[in-house]
């Protein structure tokens, strides 16, 4: 095994026992976690032989591993990115019906107390 | 006309959103004849003196604890105007004085006379006093934007007047909470199958309202909100 493959699978084993660590009750958290073995176990085989996923790569008309990876990649950063935007917009209304709530029942109280 | 007289007070409620419109507030509600009985003014968060000019005026003060945006004002009043059922009809009614209250008079009469669900402002049938002519290219090209997205066809889509009745207001339900509202409206007129009309108003720009009115390059942040509101709606 040579140095960056050691390196590498410390570090996804860290990430592994990291995340699967967090609490959390409900079925997406389960297949979450599901998802994570299954993408762990994936990532420990493609570093200890990366000529596995060359050969992927060539299964699906691309040259080489590491572009296969770059693409995939890729997809997952755009992916996180409106992800993120949905979820960011989710929350500013929840932020804005609570300050809306807050708001109607101080002018409730002052106005329709007279 | 005749029938304000016969009736001294008017079932409306009419809904001023304010952020940092400390000096012209106060001149803007008290410029409306006393007939209107219901003022709400929400003042969205507002770091300069809003709050306390308001206080001057007979206005009933909703105040946001922050800053939410226009959209999220004009719904919070909205909210609130419709816990009284004794409310008709609501007015949405710019701060800075750019709207004109014999406006809001014929908006009323005409909604009472032909029963649609929301009357829109038309500065383009109406008039415009000292309207800046890049504000008016831009206006147009938004009327256009809009009337190829949502099927609504309008003569102005960005007027901040409109006349709803309960049913166009409890449909509203705004979400988009800085100047993108004014396209959501037209979205909900549009989903809900609202019943509407436009009527000529006149917009006076004064060079207060000039210098408060939304930046113009703010308008190409609103078309990117409205289409990936499209997008991710859903």
């Amino acid at each position: 095994m040579i140095l960056i493959q050691i390196i590498l699978i410390a570090l996804l084993v860290g990430v592994f026992a990291r995340l699967m660590s967090g609490r959390g009750s409900s079925r997406t958290n389960a297949y979450k976690k599901v998802a994570l073995v299954l993408f762990v176990v994936a990532a420990i085989v493609a570093v200890l032989f990366p000529s596995l996923l060359t050969i992927l790569a060539h299964a699906l008309g691309v040259g080489r591993g590491a572009d296969l990876l770059l693409y995939g990649l890729t997809v997952v950063v755009i992916f996180q990115l409106l992800n993120g935007y949905i979820k960011d917009k989710e929350q500013q209304q929840r932020f804005v019906r609570l300050a809306r709530k807050v708001a109607i029942i101080e002018a409730t109280e002052k106005y329709q107390r007279k | 006309m005749r029938k304000n007289k016969s009736t001294p007070t008017i079932n409306a409620a009419i809904i001023i959103p304010a952020y940092n419109e400390g000096s012209a507030v106060r001149e803007t509600v008290d410029a409306i004849p006393s007939k209107f009985t219901r003022i709400v003014c929400v003042n969205d968060g507002s770091s300069d003196d809003t709050l306390e000019q308001l206080q001057k005026t007979r206005a009933e003060i909703i105040s946001h604890p922050i800053n939410l945006g226009q959209g999220a004002a004009l719904q919070t009043g909205i909210e609130y105007a419709l816990t009284n059922p004794n409310i008709k009809y609501l007015v949405t009614y710019d701060a800075d004085g750019q709207h004109r209250i014999e406006d809001v008079k014929s908006m009323l009469k005409y909604i009472q006379a032909n029963k649609v669900d929301i009357v829109l402002g038309s500065r383009f049938l109406g008039k415009t006093e000292n309207m800046p002519w890049v504000k008016g290219v831009i206006l147009k090209l938004a009327v256009w934007f809009s009337n190829i997205t949502t099927g609504v066809k309008l003569t102005d889509t960005h007027n901040g007047l409109r006349v709803m009745n309960r049913h166009a207001a409890e449909r509203m339900q705004l979400k988009m909470p800085d100047f993108a509202h004014a396209s959501e409206i037209i979205d909900r007129i549009a989903e809900e199958k609202l019943s509407y009309a436009e009527v000529p108003v006149t917009i006076v720009y004064t060079d207060y309202s000039r210098a408060k009115g939304q930046s113009m390059i703010n308008s190409i942040n609103i078309v990117f909100d409205v289409l990936l509101g499209k997008v991710v709606k859903k």
